[in-house]
Parts: structure tokens; C-alpha cells; sequence
């Protein structure tokens, strides 16, 4: 009861048989975290964390608003430079192949000091908060596009061939054709897009923004203690890329039935 | 999830606490391990070869040739330093670490070697001129995580913002550029970072807030800490600590005491 | 109708599908188009339907030349249905949207009255219970059928048709083919690339036979099939009659 049916045989998997599996994969995890933590002679010491909690649920709150900002405006950065790319205006189609690949070759890292310290000095631009959602948007902004413009080119030349035949007008195959179709086919990529957001927006600690891994690293730093601080922060990025992950499969499912 | 997987399981856990359990470092005639983030000049730094150098460094290597042991540096970012000591991946602690009370918690610190001082690093044109005036409303205070300064903002600036910041040198960026109003910290590198950028930064060295530093020792290793004491009372004797200030830190020598400041090295 | 095609060339990149094709049909009601794959029947339909541009040579409709212009050939387009092989509906949209979407975008329906027109020709095929259903949840039949309603919706004077039924087993093939029959009786004018010879024989009333990139033989289809000019189309009959 605890193989997966056999790919020719109609037999499904049960409920019980499948948890059960699951708790044995589960309990082979924790064992094998337990021995390790156990042989490292570590004294663990939850009291001190525990007063810091405040610091790991606005650390993890911040988390998630800032990637949901960031999000957000990728997908509007993502579209964009889709668009722009296919514009027949060559310097402004270079320009946004230029983008993507500066933004895809280079560090994130790199990116944040760049346009923190550089550029939004230069502009005047003082709030951290909206530099660090830019330039994650900007970052994640290079992937959507690429995402978008792989899904657009995945529509089929026998789609478009239709839409001739009826009589729409370009634009009008856009919206009505290669669009709601590409964005359907790049839903289960923007969702594992998001959960590297989140993962992502770690790195805008560089530039003192109170995220999750900032927070976590400064109770580590006031209690001396790592492997209390990191465990819950490891858990509460699975508590958000997990169900996103878990929704891209799903939706990526869904679609494949519906085309 | 097959038997004989759940055997192969078994087996790499097994392997895996081996080793793990081997990792200590427990042996008197084998390396000492020295743990430091080297980034901390003149203090903890690496050279164009990526060799370690600096006053810790030079410490650490009299240390060994005192106690007769091999000495094998860490570099380790400042705030993993206390883990790595509390698991075992290193012996001592020699990082410009202050010996707080809170510090010596979770770990035992030798007798002090060093007395500096907690001051700030304000930006040119700011009208700051001592502590007290930062503790407000809409004040923004950078700190370095896991430092003195970061441990004090924390109990004490409750009123203005604090920024933390992995780095030192993101911070002082930040002051320069005017985006924090000033950054706590030693007054060695406060002095250090106001040379570099004396167009737009303004030291205010006079400390607020003493403090020594100390060789971090695991918790209870009583024979190692005796040592290292032992070692830190002769090492001054004779003149050690002397010819260091003279090797890397003649100019704030000179700087501090034309401004009067105390320098104890 | 009429159709008139004048030293017809049609190149992609090297490869030659049509050399200097003339074929001219006088009021025809259905005309099958047949002949061996890759000979240059879909070009054709293509061409005729205005959805690509001859490299050469001039097609005429009813009299009218079928301009270059890219407004042209749309407007041109939009007063014809053309049905494919592979169905070509949009897999995002029902079977009702695939229909109206057209009629709202295009022809300037109303919202209301696209839906009762679209019902109107669900109804009419059998297939007003699977109004809401998308094409992966329908046959291949079903969806081939949706496609002509949609070609048909805005009551096109002509329909073309290029090889509907290839897709399609013998059942779902028949299906398909009586809705064209029906058509043709109902007054639409057909053109039909084909390669059920039966249907030709029995529906068509003109048959165009082409083959490397020309026509080999056209007339009425008692002529072409009991009593060919031409010995490829003797020899081409021969073989695709033979099972």
C-alpha cells in the first residue's frame, strides 16, 4: 500500500495509504533534523526568542506586503516590456532587450545597491521602502516578461490563423486571443515566480528594510542564538511559498484539461 | 516508500551523525580555531592574497606560539560568531568583541584587552552634536547587526528609528549620503570612517558608552580562558599590545590625542 | 458564384505550393477542390479565402479583384466563413462564445442578439446542450461542427472549407459532411477542399483536380469521375477509388 500504482494499472492510490506515506517521509525528516541538531551538542533556548515574536511577525508581515507590492507592479513592468519588445520601433525594442538581460545577468544583490544608493539618490528618492519594491519589481519584472513572451509565442499559429478568418483586427487578436490563453499558460510559472519573490525579498535587508531574514538575523544577533531565530524563519517562508506552490500545481493541472 | 528504501534512509542519517559528531574540535595539541569576521580594519582584515592579517590576527598567531599550538583562522560574519563558538566550530573569539553582559550569557569571556568606546558618525551638515539628541521622533539611527551599537540602540533608542545593516560600510553610506542622521559605533572606526569620507561625514568621537574588549571562550572551558589570561597579562608586559598600536594604528594615536580622547593600547 | 484565378504563384521562402494556377468556375453552387497531398488544394482555399496574399497573378470573386490591402482583405473576409481542418476554435471560450465572439467584435451584434443567433445555430446542429462546454470537453465531431456554426454565423453568402473531415473517424466524419450537404441545399455556396471522393460526387457541382502547384483538370463531377481528359486524373482517380 505504500507504492504509487503502477502508471498502466487503474488502481488509485487511497486516501489512508497515501497519508500514511506521507507521515513516514514526514518522520523521516524530523529524525534525521533531530540526530543532527542532537550530535551538534546544542543547547536550544526558545524563552529568549519567544520575547522577540513581535520582531518575527511584523518581520514576516513586512515580507509579504513588500512581495505583494512587488508582485504587482512586475506584472505591469512584465507586460510592458512584453509589449514594448514587440514593438516595431527597433531602439525601443532593443532598449527593453537590454533591460532584460542586464536584469537576468547581474545579482539582485548588485541591483538593489545600484538603484538604492545611486539612482534613487540621485532622483532624491528617500524611502527606502519604495526603492526596495522597485527594484525587486524591477528584478522579477525581466522573468514575467520572459514568461509572458515564452507563453504568447506558445499560442498556436493555427489560433491566430482563426482569428484572420473571423475578421478580428490585431489588437483585437491580442485581447481576445493570444492574451487570455498566454496569461492561462504562464499562470503556473508567475506562481513559482511569486514564491522567488518571497524568497527574494530577503536580499532587501542590504538596505535596512525591516523584512523577515532581517529581523530574524537581529533577534539571532540580541539572543545569540542561530538555530532558534532560523528555524522559525525557514518556516514562515514555507508557510507562504508552500500553498503557492501547491496552487501553481493545481492550475497547472486544470489547464493542461483544458487545452 | 519501499523497505529497502527506508534501509538506504536509515543508513545516510546514520553516516551523516558520524560525522557531524566527529566535527568537534576538542584535541590540546591539534589547531586552535580562531573565529573573526575580516572586515574590520586595522583590526581583522585580509590581504591582496586573501590571507588573513590585521591586530587580532597578529594576537591570535602570539597566542600560539605561547601555548605551543598551531593557530587556524575562521572567518565568520560577526553575528554567527557566538553560534560557531557555542557549536564548536571554533575555540575562541578574537573580533573586536565587546564583553557585554549579556554576551557573557551564552559564552565566557578572558579578561579585557582593550578599552574603547561607543560614539557616532554624523553627516556634515547635521546639527547633531551628542546622543541625547537622536532619541526622538523621526530621527533615523543606523547600527550595524549584532555590534555594541546595535545591542545599545536597542535598549536605548526607542523613540527615533533604527536602521540595521549588515555591513559597516552600507551604513556609513548612508550617513554620508544624509539618509540616517548618524551611526553608533566604535570610536576606532568611527574615526576610520570619517577620514575616508571627510567631505560629507562629521565624527563625534567623544564616547558615550565604555566598553572593553575580550577573547570569547566557550562556556566553561576554565583551562582555556586561565590560558588565554595568562597569555593577554604577558603579551602586555611585554610592550606587545604597544608595538601594534605603533605598527597599524599610529595616526589615530595621534589624532586622538591631540583631541584629547583616551587611548588605551 | 464565380471565380476566376489568374497565373497563380505562391511561394514560402523556396518552396514553390503554387506555378502559374489559372481555374476558372462559372456559377457554381458547390465546388470541390481534390487532388493528392501537398499538391497545392489548401493554398488555394487559402488564397481564395483571403487569408494569405498571392507572390503572383490575380483572383477575381463574383467579377471583383481581391485587392492586396491588408483593410481590404479583412472587410473581405469578414463577408465569408472559413472552417479548417483542426477545428481551430478557442480553447479558453464555450461553444456559445466561440460563435458570438465574432458577431459582438466584428459584425456589430448586440450582446443579446449574438446569443440568440449563436443558439439558433446550436440548435440547428444538435449541439444546444453543449452550448457551455469548452472545445476540450466536446468530440471532434461536435467541435467541427461548432466551427461551421461559427463560420455560418453571420450568414456568409459563401463558406469555405478546408478538409473538415480529416480529423474526424468515419462516423463523426459523416456527421460533418450531411451539415455541408444540408448547406449547399440551403442555398450557401460552398468550397470545399476534400478528400472524401464521395461527397465531391454527390454534393459538388464543379471539381477542381490540383496537383504540383497547378490545375490538372476541372468540370462537372460525372465528367471528372466517370469520364476524366486528363491521364492524371485518370491515373489519381484510379488509385485513391481503388480501396
Amino acid at each position: 500500500m505504500l507504492f504509487a500504482p503502477q502508471e498502466d494499472s487503474n488502481q488509485d492510490e487511497s486516501k489512508k495509504s497515501q497519508l500514511l506515506s506521507f507521515l513516514l517521509a514526514g518522520l523521516a525528516f524530523s529524525l534525521f533534523t533531530y540526530f543532527v541538531f542532537a550530535a551538534a551538542d546544542y543547547h536550544w533556548d526558545w524563552s529568549s526568542i519567544y520575547e522577540y515574536r513581535q520582531k518575527f511577525v511584523n518581520g514576516w508581515l513586512a515580507s509579504l506586503l513588500v512581495s505583494l507590492a512587488a508582485l504587482f507592479v512586475s506584472l505591469l513592468v512584465g507586460a510592458a516590456t512584453v509589449i514594448i519588445q514587440k514593438s516595431r520601433f527597433l531602439p525601443l525594442r532593443y532598449s527593453a532587450t537590454i533591460y532584460v538581460e542586464l536584469v537576468r545577468g547581474t545579482p539582485l544583490l548588485v541591483q538593489i545597491l545600484f538603484l538604492f544608493y545611486v539612482v534613487a539618490d540621485s532622483l532624491g528618492l528617500d524611502n527606502r521602502y519604495v526603492v526596495g519594491v522597485a527594484a525587486l519589481s524591477l528584478f522579477s519584472g525581466a522573468y514575467i516578461s520572459e514568461i509572458f513572451r515564452g507563453a504568447i509565442e506558445s499560442v498556436g499559429k493555427s489560433q491566430l490563423q482563426s482569428a484572420k478568418a473571423i475578421g478580428l483586427t490585431h489588437y483585437q487578436t491580442y485581447r481576445y486571443v493570444i492574451f487570455p490563453q498566454a496569461l492561462r499558460r504562464s499562470l503556473p510559472a508567475l506562481a513559482g515566480q511569486m514564491a522567488n519573490i518571497i524568497k527574494d525579498s530577503s536580499l532587501l535587508s542590504i538596505i535596512a528594510i525591516r523584512e523577515f531574514t532581517l529581523n530574524a538575523r537581529e533577534v539571532s544577533a540580541l539572543t545569540f542564538s542561530s538555530f532558534e531565530s532560523y528555524l522559525p524563519l525557514a518556516l514562515g517562508y514555507l508557510i507562504l511559498t508552500l500553498p503557492i506552490m501547491r496552487m501553481a500545481r493545481v492550475i497547472e493541472k486544470r489547464i493542461r484539461f483544458e487545452t | 516508500m519501499s523497505v529497502s528504501s527506508v534501509l538506504k534512509a536509515a543508513i545516510a542519517i546514520a553516516t551523516l551523525v558520524g560525522l557531524v559528531a566527529c566535527g568537534g574540535n576538542d584535541s590540546r595539541t591539534g589547531p586552535l580555531v580562531v573565529g573573526m569576521e575580516l572586515a574590520y580594519p586595522p583590526f581583522e582584515m585580509s590581504d591582496k592574497n586573501d590571507q588573513p592579517i590585521g591586530i587580532s590576527v597578529e594576537i591570535a598567531r602570539a597566542l600560539g606560539e605561547h601555548l605551543g599550538r598551531p593557530i587556524k583562522i575562521e572567518n565568520i560574519p560577526f553575528d554567527g560568531l557566538i553560534a560557531s563558538l557555542r557549536t564548536g566550530k571554533i575555540d575562541l573569539i578574537i573580533s573586536s568583541m565587546t564583553a557585554t553582559e549579556q554576551r557573557a550569557k551564552t559564552i565566557d569571556f578572558s579578561d579585557p584587552y582593550l578599552e574603547t568606546g561607543l560614539c557616532l558618525l554624523v553627516s556634515k551638515d547635521s546639527d547633531i552634536q551628542e546622543i541625547g539628541q537622536l532619541n526622538q521622533p523621526g530621527r533615523k539611527v543606523a547600527v550595524k547587526n549584532g555590534t555594541t551599537g546595535h545591542n545599545y540602540a536597542a535598549n536605548e533608542i526607542t523613540a527615533a528609528d533604527v536602521l540595521l545593516f549588515d555591513k559597516e560600510s552600507e551604513a556609513v553610506l548612508e550617513v554620508s549620503q544624509g539618509k540616517v542622521d548618524a551611526f553608533i559605533y566604535d570610536q576606532m572606526s568611527t574615526y576610520k570612517n570619517w577620514t575616508k569620507r571627510a567631505n560629507t561625514t562629521r565624527a563625534i568621537l567623544k564616547p558615550f558608552k565604555k566598553e572593553n574588549w575580550a577573547v570569547g571562550i566557550k562556556k566553561g572551558n576554565e583551562e582555556l580562558r586561565l590560558q588565554v589570561n595568562e597569555f593577554l597579562r604577558t603579551f602586555k608586559a611585554q610592550g606587545g599590545f604597544e608595538k601594534l598600536g605603533d605598527k597599524y594604528l599610529a595616526e589615530q594615536k595621534e589624532a586622538f590625542a591631540k583631541l584629547g580622547y583616551p587611548f588605551y593600547f | 458564384m464565380n471565380i476566376e484565378l489568374q497565373g497563380i504563384s505562391k511561394t514560402y521562402g523556396s518552396a514553390r505550393a503554387l506555378e502559374g494556377l489559372d481555374l476558372s468556375i462559372e456559377d457554381s453552387k458547390c465546388l470541390a477542390l481534390i487532388g493528392p497531398s501537398g499538391g497545392g488544394k489548401s493554398t488555394t482555399l487559402r488564397l481564395l479565402a483571403g487569408i494569405e496574399k498571392p507572390t503572383t497573378g490575380e483572383i477575381l470573386i463574383d467579377g471583383s479583384s481581391l485587392s492586396n490591402a491588408d483593410e481590404h482583405l479583412r472587410e473581405y473576409r469578414k463577408s465569408i466563413g472559413i472552417v479548417f481542418q483542426a477545428y481551430n476554435l478557442f480553447p479558453h471560450y464555450s461553444a456559445l462564445e466561440n460563435i458570438t465572439l465574432p458577431l459582438t467584435k466584428v459584425h456589430g451584434y448586440s450582446e443579446e442578439d449574438s446569443i440568440e443567433r449563436a443558439r439558433e445555430l446550436l440548435r440547428r446542429f444538435h449541439l444546444l446542450e453543449h452550448a457551455n462546454k469548452k472545445p476540450a470537453e466536446l468530440s471532434g465531431g461536435q467541435n467541427q461542427r461548432v466551427a461551421i456554426a461559427r463560420a455560418l454565423g453571420h450568414k456568409p453568402k459563401l463558406l469555405m472549407l478546408d478538409e473538415p473531415t480529416s480529423a474526424l473517424d468515419p462516423e463523426m466524419t459523416a456527421e460533418v459532411l450531411e451539415v455541408i450537404e444540408e448547406l449547399v441545399e440551403g442555398q450557401k455556396d460552398v468550397i470545399i477542399v476534400t478528400h472524401q471522393m464521395g461527397f465531391a460526387k454527390r454534393v459538388a457541382d464543379q471539381v477542381a483536380i490540383i496537383a504540383d502547384g497547378k490545375v490538372a483538370e476541372t468540370g462537372p463531377p460525372n465528367q471528372i469521375f466517370e469520364n476524366p481528359e486528363s491521364n492524371f486524373t485518370r491515373r489519381f482517380l484510379s488509385r485513391v477509388l481503388k480501396y
